[in-house]
């Protein structure tokens, strides 16, 4: 199916439409992450409508917008965005395949400081991995790390 | 066939009628339904971008079209046959662009749940 031309139309609108139209992907990719030394690992997993609307094409807005809103929310004084109009008037990205969506993703949901310098220290902060293998159970889920013997 | 309509109110059938402004703001804006146990998904939602597994019973949304603010009004539920309670983690972990939620057992410690809902209402940016 033919993204329609989304330019400037809210995101919002975009995502009713991709609700609609598109097939949910269920990705078997997940981010395992670790953004403090006293807390467990964080996965992430994409969301199934998102996934579709990532490989559609035309319809998300690219990726530095989210990191615009960031940064004004960092703000002291931030009350609202005034910026919105960058996720509805900026020009939608092009379809993505399954690996740059996560890539995407993880610049979009990670913390800048995981992904920035993500294989700087002793061991890797982040693993893309499929979700077999996860654990499969949850079993001391909040005592999971990132094994040191996972190569970068 | 595709179509417009506008409108700015709308005529129920008894003859009342209510601005199209009160279905509009009255609407969730984002919600999701997901499974929190084993490798978490999800299972249907709208204008959610990913999950964040945190650790048991504490989950993170990520919105696609991000809150205009962080006063939006969010409302958390789970599954549970032993008095669960679904909460909003804290005034801090309500972000423009996610909000992050806990599922609690029949204790006061956190735990996982086959079925958390999060449907979240406010002002879009």
């Amino acid at each position: 199916m033919q993204t329609p031309d989304f330019k400037g139309t809210h995101l919002w609108d975009r995502l009713c439409w991709a609700k609609e139209n598109l097939e949910a992907y269920q990705s078997d990719y997940r981010v395992v992450y670790e953004d403090s030394i006293d807390e467990c690992a964080k996965i992430l997993v994409p969301d199934p409508n998102w996934m579709a609307c990532a490989l559609q094409g035309g319809i998300l807005p690219p990726v530095w917008v989210y990191h615009e809103l960031a940064k004004d929310e960092a703000q002291p004084d931030f009350k609202k965005h005034t910026r919105g109009y960058l996720l509805h008037e900026t020009e939608p990205v092009g379809a993505m395949t399954e690996e740059e969506a996560i890539e995407y993703l993880i610049m979009k949901d990670c913390p800048q400081s995981v992904w920035q310098d993500w294989d700087s220290g002793n061991r890797p902060k982040m693993v893309i991995c499929r979700k077999e293998q996860l654990p499969q159970t949850r079993e001391w889920r909040n005592a999971w790390r990132i094994s040191s013997e996972i190569a970068a | 066939m595709a179509g417009k309509i506008i409108a700015d109110t709308i005529e129920t059938g008894a003859g009342a009628d209510i601005s199209t402004s009160y279905v509009v703001n009255g609407s969730a804006k984002a919600w999701v339904n997901f499974n929190g146990t084993g490798t978490i998904a999800a299972r249907d939602s709208l204008n959610v971008a990913s999950l964040t597994d945190n650790s048991t019973g504490d989950y993170k949304v990520n919105y696609s079209n991000s809150f205009s603010n962080d006063d939006y009004s969010a409302t958390v539920s789970a599954n549970s046959s032993s008095g669960l309670i679904g909460t909003l983690e804290s005034e801090a972990t309500m972000l423009t662009g996610s909000t992050e939620v806990n599922t609690y057992g029949g204790s006061i410690s956190k735990s996982d749940h086959a079925v958390v809902c999060l449907q979240t209402l406010g002002d879009l940016a």
